[in-house]
Formats: structure tokens, C-alpha cells, sequence
């Protein structure tokens, strides 16, 4: 029965020193902070510095930029910058998949090339994955990559590409084979050099008037034989292993953590039973996500893929983040403004904005609880 | 303790659960499991709170009607009394400090008042409480059948008994400066009680993946329904949640007792296990009842002896909203500069969220 133990997380002596590190660089820093939704802001100097103190690509080797830390030293450092709500987003998706995906399956000139400037703070990713066809059933893509002389031929498009218009690079999902019997057979992953010519970027403006995703058309897209990562026909179960790394960390159910804290601040004026009563369960319920996101990432650092314990725990984590603002706004009254010079209205405006988004992204709570039913035996 | 002796304490237990022998309790006693937490000098097991938690999971998971939760807290209060003849002590986790008063008569201590819901009160030979604030606390052991000790009988939804006990005039057996307040023993009880439900929810979780995959409907077994799927994948979080947070709670007593975390009364991780465990033990009942239909709606079922328990335990040594609401305070009475988040992770120890250093 007991698919789902989650071992005591082990605590880093090295990450707890980094933490007091962390939190003074945070203090000292007087840059702009997301309004509630962390991970929303989108900082190329701030990401710098960042890579200048070793703060990204933290599990790579040192011949990679890697400052010889290990995942749970990253764990840290990534869980204080969301509750600073830092602007992360620039390198975000390359320190959390693309980074770790290229160590794990990328070729020698790609580790080479890219890891290093990962580090640095100055290489962003995007996720190529989902297309107008494909979302949920992510086997279904159709962008086609067709050998040629000397390398391959892309075509085709991607939709709800978050940061395509401002990355480096995307990691590509596509078809490099017909269908077969086995669907997920015949996907490959490429690194794609987003000025590459051919790839045109089109913006999708969200619910909450921002520009971070987008409509992605390839045509004709020229890549060199040496931008396929890892094995051809292998892609699905080298992007099962990078969802894995994309549904599990603290960012699934820390991105509303703004709105919570701007809460606890206008409680302090405006004490209440009712308000310490939600304070405390909504702390209950993060302190325990997070033991769990912590035993995920010692499994990881300890060299195991716990893609089903990612799937839960992003389940849970999401619902839980999406619960944020239906829980406060019923106990501190606000009418919600997107910007209000009032800390706590702005905060509610942007977690209610975004919070539709939370189980959607990343794999639909609908499909995570697929996966845990299929562990259990029920399919 | 070895880790070979820890698997086979636990496979040991686990035998007798699941054999579930008439006298199942003689059967535990015998075994010593009543005792486990006591030092290996005085007759126990020696065994740390997470491991005696791990047993209890055990016993949730079985619905064992016994009191091993309360025996096991009960020595080992009664041990700190120095109260050497106690064969089954039970607790008093008194959250009303108004009904009860200790007073130091001519010839010794004299109790009066009513101590509510003790589990297994008629049937205990000692009820071990702890009465007044901070250092003044007193830990008090009766023996049952003291005179001026009289029994009200009472139960849970589970039929697990819960009497009152009314005492009139009683001379303690023993009475001590307690080492703790009674608001850190409440708080060992509702950690206790975390582990059990975790446990019972584990169980409601495993009849529901084993009933959706037999009982066949429109052609096909049950589970074959994605809204079924859907259901259990809930209650498969909530069970991992569950026991997650019966584990943190676990470790902050060990932590708490071994002088490396904080105080048991301020400790997040030991508020949050009830907490959790309470609202994932509602879901778990509703969502393991519902994937049963009508069968698991009577009396004949198994699952009700599991869920019963569970509306019960979430409710006893303060539910959800009294946790909640201690916890809230506990973080708005602290510093005001500090976010929220750096209460909840304190610099340089992982402490406050139970991880050993
Ligand atoms: C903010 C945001 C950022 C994103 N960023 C990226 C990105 O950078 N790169 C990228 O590749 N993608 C990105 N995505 C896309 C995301 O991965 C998809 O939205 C997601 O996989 C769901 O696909 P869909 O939106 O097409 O919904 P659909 O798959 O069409 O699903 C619609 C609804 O149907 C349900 N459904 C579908 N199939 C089933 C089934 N078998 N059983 C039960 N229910 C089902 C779903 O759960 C959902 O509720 C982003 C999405 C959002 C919202």
C-alpha cells in the first residue's frame, strides 16, 4: 500500500549557512518586488547577480559553473528568493529543467557551451511542450522534425510558451518519427536557438493583462544535427524526467506565499480570532507541503526520480495555493485592486488573477490525479 | 535503538493487528507495547516518539479498540511520578483547567472537580493529568479506585469509552512538579492522535482502492471511472499528508525531549499535525464512503469501525480551529518585523518544521 512514503528530509549544514547568506543579500536588496505572485518578475540584472554568488545552476559541476552546492543547498536558496518574492523568472525555467535536462542528456558541446552562461545568470530557457492540439495529451504534438543534409527541419507550433520572447533558447518537444502503436514512441527534444531563422513569436496577453506567454510558429527552422539532446525517439521519457523536476519544487505552492504574508501584516493591525484562526491553518498547511517538497528534493539529491511523489505533491501544493485567496478575502474584507497603493488589496487582486492558473500549468490537477490513481491500480 | 530492532517491533506489532486475537489487549500487554516508551532499566522498549508514533499508525490502521495510545502516554508519566503499580494508566488531557482543583491539606494533596472524556476511564487503574501554568505545573496520578472516585460512563462515535470522572476529595497516589505544562501534554495527545489517524486514513484509502477495483458497475469495476479515480487520487494526498504531518509532529516531541527544538508549545511542527491530519481525516471519510456507496453505510461494513474513528480522534485534544487558531496567535504574538516565513523557517535550524539538525 505504501506507494507514497516520503523519507525525513535531510537538512544541509552548508544550505542553513547559505540561508542567513541568502537573507542578507534579500535584505540589502531594494529592487522591485513582484506583488504577490513570486516568480512573476522578470529581472536580467538581478539574475545576475544572482549567478555572480553561485545562486543558479547550483547542483551543476564546478566545470559548468556550478559552485560545488548540491540540490539541497538549491532547495534553499530557491525557497527564500520565492518568499522574498525576488524576480526570478529570467532564469528560472533554465536553473530548475533545462539546466538539469542538458546535464543529464545533452551532449558534451552542449554542457560545454550553455551550462556555464545558465550559471551565470544570462541564459534563459523556454518550454516548447504544449501546441493548439496538445495540452493534457502532450503525446499528440505534431511539430514535425524531418532529416536533412546535415541536421534537421522544424515545423510546426507551440502555444502558451512562457517567456519565448524574451529566452535564449527552448527546449523542443516535437515528432521526429511517424506515429506508431506505442504513442509515446518516435519524440525527440532539441535545443533550439530562438534567433534561429524561421521561429516567429507571437504574445498572449493573460487574464491578469501580462505578457508571459506566447504563440510560437517554426518554419523551415534550420537545426544542426548536434541539437538533438539525448537520444532520438527518446524524448518522452526524457521530458517525463524534466516534468518531474518542473512539478516538484517549492514554487507549487509558494507562488501566493505574497498575498499570505501581506495578510499576517494587515492582521497585526486588525487582530481578529477568525484571522489568526486562517493564519494558522494556512501555516499548517504550508509547513507541511513543504516537509514533503523537502523529502522530494532529498530523493532527487539522493539520485532517485520521484515523478509520482512530484505529481502528488504538485496536486497538493497547487490546490492549496489556488485556496489562497478564497480563504482571505473572506476574513480581511477588501474590494481586490490590481496596483492599490494598499499592499494587502494589490496582493489579493494578483493571487485571484492568477490562481486559475495554478493547477493548470505544469500538468492539470485532473491529470496529476490520473497518475496517482494509475500507481494505486485503479486503471 | 538498532534499526533491527525497530523493524521488529513493528513487524511484531503489525502480526498481532492483523491476527486481531480476542484479548487483544492482554495479547499487546504481554508484549510489552504498553510500555514502549519507557527506558529498557525500567521495563520498556526504550523506543523514541516517532517510533511509538510508527505503532500507533499501526493500530489506526487496524482500528484496534485498546488503549495503547493512552497506556503508552500513561506510563510514562507515571514513571516520571515515580508510580510503579500502574498496569494501565490512562491520561486526562483536561482542556478545562477550570474544573479541577489541587489543594495541599493538612495531611497531604486533596483533588475535587471533574475530569471529562477520560479514554478508558472505567476500565484504567491510574489517570495521569497535569494541572497549572508554566512552573507552577503539577503532574497528578490517581488511582481509580481512590476513594471519592466516581465514573460516568461516556464513548465516542467509535464506541471508545470516555468518562467522566468525578472526584470528590481525592488523595493523589502521587503529585510532582510536573517537567512540562499541561499545554505541551495536550499537545503530545493531539500528536498522538495524528498518528493514529494517519494510520486510520491509510486504511480508509486501501478498502477504497480495493472495493473500486471489485465492484463492478455499467459493465466494469468501479475504478475504472475517471470521477471514481479522481476521488481516491484526493484521498491518496490527503492519507500522504497525513501521515507527513503525524511524522513532524513525531519528531518535534523527540526533538522537544531531547533539548534540540523548541519548546513542544511553540513548535509549528507539533500544531500542524493535528491540524492537517484533522482535515485530511474529514475528506478521508467522505470521499472513502462515497466510493462505497450504500454497503459501507452499515452497521455490518467494516469501514464505518475506521471512520468512526476518525470523526472521533479529529476532535479530541482540540480539533482543526483550536489548533489553528493557537498556532495564529503564537505567530501574530511574535516579533512584527519578522515576515511570516522566517518564523516559519528560523535561521540556521530546521527546527521549527521538526527536521533534525
Ligand atoms: C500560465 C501558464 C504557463 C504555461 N507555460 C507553458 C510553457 O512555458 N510551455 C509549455 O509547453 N506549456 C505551458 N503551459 C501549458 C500547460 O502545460 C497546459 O495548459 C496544460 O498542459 C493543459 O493543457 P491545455 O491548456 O491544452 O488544456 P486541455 O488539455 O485541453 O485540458 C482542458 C481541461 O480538460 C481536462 N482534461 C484533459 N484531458 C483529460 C483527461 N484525459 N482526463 C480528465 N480531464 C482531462 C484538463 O484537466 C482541463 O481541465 C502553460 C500554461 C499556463 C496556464
Amino acid at each position: 500500500m505504501n506507494n507514497f512514503v516520503f523519507p525525513r528530509p535531510r537538512q544541509s549544514e552548508l544550505g542553513e549557512q547559505l540561508r542567513a547568506e541568502v537573507r542578507e543579500f534579500l535584505d540589502g536588496w531594494h529592487g522591485d518586488r513582484h506583488a504577490a505572485a513570486a516568480f512573476g518578475g522578470f529581472d536580467p540584472e538581478f539574475s545576475k547577480a544572482l549567478g555572480a554568488r553561485g545562486w543558479i545552476g547550483m547542483g551543476f559541476p564546478k566545470r559548468y559553473g556550478g559552485g560545488g552546492y548540491g540540490l539541497l543547498e538549491r532547495y534553499v536558496v530557491l525557497e527564500e528568493l520565492l518568499a522574498a518574492r525576488a524576480p526570478i523568472f529570467a532564469h528560472s525555467v533554465a536553473d530548475r529543467q533545462s539546466g538539469p535536462l542538458l546535464l543529464k542528456f545533452g551532449n558534451e558541446r552542449q554542457r560545454d557551451d550553455i551550462l556555464p552562461r545558465i550559471a551565470a545568470g544570462e541564459c534563459y530557457f523556454c518550454i516548447g511542450m504544449s501546441e493548439p492540439d496538445s495540452g493534457s495529451d502532450l503525446a499528440s504534438v505534431r511539430t514535425r522534425a524531418t532529416k536533412v543534409d546535415g541536421g534537421w527541419l522544424v515545423n510546426g507550433a507551440k502555444i502558451w510558451t512562457s517567456s519565448a520572447h524574451r529566452s535564449h533558447y527552448m527546449i523542443l518537444l516535437c515528432r521526429t518519427a511517424p506515429v506508431a502503436e506505442a504513442r509515446h514512441a518516435g519524440l525527440s527534444q532539441f535545443l533550439v536557438d530562438m534567433k534561429t531563422r524561421g521561429i516567429t513569436c507571437r504574445p498572449i496577453v493573460n487574464i491578469a493583462g501580462d505578457h508571459d506567454f506566447n504563440e510560437v510558429h517554426l518554419q523551415d527552422v534550420f537545426l544542426p544535427a548536434d541539437a538533438l539532446i539525448g537520444v532520438e525517439g527518446e524524448g518522452w521519457q526524457q521530458v517525463t524526467s524534466e516534468l518531474a523536476l518542473e512539478r516538484s519544487g517549492p514554487e507549487r505552492f509558494m507562488s501566493h506565499q505574497g498575498a499570505v504574508e501581506e495578510f499576517a501584516v494587515a492582521l497585526k493591525q486588525q487582530r481578529s480570532a477568525e484571522g489568526a484562526r486562517t493564519l494558522g491553518r494556512l501555516v499548517a498547511h504550508l509547513s507541511i507541503l513543504r516537509r514533503m517538497s523537502r523529502s522530494i528534493a532529498t530523493m532527487i539529491a539522493d539520485g532517485q526520480e520521484p515523478a509520482l511523489h512530484a505529481a502528488l505533491v504538485k496536486d497538493l501544493g497547487t490546490c492549496f495555493e489556488q485556496d489562497i485567496p478564497e480563504t482571505l478575502r473572506l476574513v480581511l474584507q477588501t474590494e481586490p485592486e490590481a496596483g492599490a497603493s494598499e499592499a494587502y488589496s494589490a496582493a489579493l487582486a494578483n493571487v485571484i488573477l492568477h490562481a486559475p492558473s495554478c493547477t493548470i500549468r505544469g500538468g492539470t490537477k485532473e491529470v496529476l490525479r490520473g497518475i496517482v490513481a494509475k500507481s494505486l491500480g485503479l486503471r | 535503538m538498532s534499526d533491527d530492532m525497530r523493524d521488529m517491533l513493528h513487524e511484531s506489532a503489525l502480526r498481532i493487528f492483523a491476527d486481531n486475537p480476542p484479548d487483544l489487549w492482554a495479547v499487546l500487554q504481554g508484549a510489552g507495547f504498553d510500555k514502549a516508551l519507557l527506558a529498557e532499566s525500567k521495563g520498556g522498549a526504550g523506543v523514541s516518539w516517532a517510533d511509538a508514533c510508527g505503532l500507533l499508525g499501526l493500530a489506526g490502521e487496524h482500528a484496534a479498540a485498546v488503549p495503547l495510545a493512552e497506556a503508552m502516554v500513561g506510563h510514562w508519566l507515571a514513571e516520571r511520578a515515580g508510580v510503579e503499580d500502574a498496569t494501565l494508566p490512562t491520561i486526562a488531557f483536561s482542556t478545562h483547567p477550570e474544573q479541577i482543583r489541587l489543594a495541599r491539606a493538612r495531611d497531604g494533596w486533596r483533588v475535587d472537580g471533574t475530569l471529562p472524556r477520560v479514554p478508558w476511564g472505567r476500565t484504567c487503574t491510574h489517570v495521569a493529568f497535569i494541572l497549572g501554568p508554566g512552573t507552577t505545573a503539577q503532574l497528578v496520578v490517581l488511582a481509580r479506585d481512590a476513594a471519592g472516585v466516581s465514573v460516568t460512563p461516556g464513548h465516542n462515535l467509535a464506541g471508545e469509552p470516555r468518562d467522566t470522572l468525578l472526584l470528590d476529595g481525592v488523595v493523589p497516589q502521587a503529585v510532582v512538579p510536573a517537567p512540562f505544562d499541561a499545554g505541551a501534554l495536550l499537545a503530545v495527545g493531539a500528536i498522538v492522535r495524528s498518528a493514529l489517524m494517519a494510520g486510520a486514513i491509510e486504511r480508509a484509502l486501501g478498502l477504497a482502492v480495493e472495493y473500486a477495483n471489485l465492484r463492478v458497475q455499467f459493465g466494469r469495476p468501479i475504478g475504472k471511472f475517471q470521477a471514481v479515480q479522481q476521488n481516491i487520487a484526493v484521498l491518496a494526498t490527503q492519507a500522504a499528508a497525513a501521515r507527513v504531518a503525524a511524522e513532524a509532529g513525531t519528531e518535534a516531541i523527540d526533538d522537544w525531549l531531547a533539548g534540540k527544538g523548541e519548546p513542544l508549545t511553540q513548535s509549528i511542527a507539533a500544531a500542524s499535525a493535528k491540524i492537517r491530519t484533522g482535515e485530511a481525516a474529514g475528506q478521508a471519510c467522505a470521499i472513502s464512503h462515497q466510493v462505497f456507496g450504500a454497503i459501507g453505510f452499515t452497521e455490518e461494513h467494516d469501514l464505518h469501525r475506521f471512520t468512526k474513528r476518525l470523526w472521533s480522534w479529529r476532535d479530541e485534544c482540540g480539533n482543526e480551529a483550536y489548533w489553528s487558531l493557537a498556532l495564529g496567535e503564537r505567530i501574530l504574538a511574535g516579533d512584527t518585523k519578522q515576515t511570516l516565513w522566517r518564523t516559519l523557517a528560523p535561521a540556521a535550524s530546521g527546527a521549527a518544521t521538526g527536521v533534525a539538525k
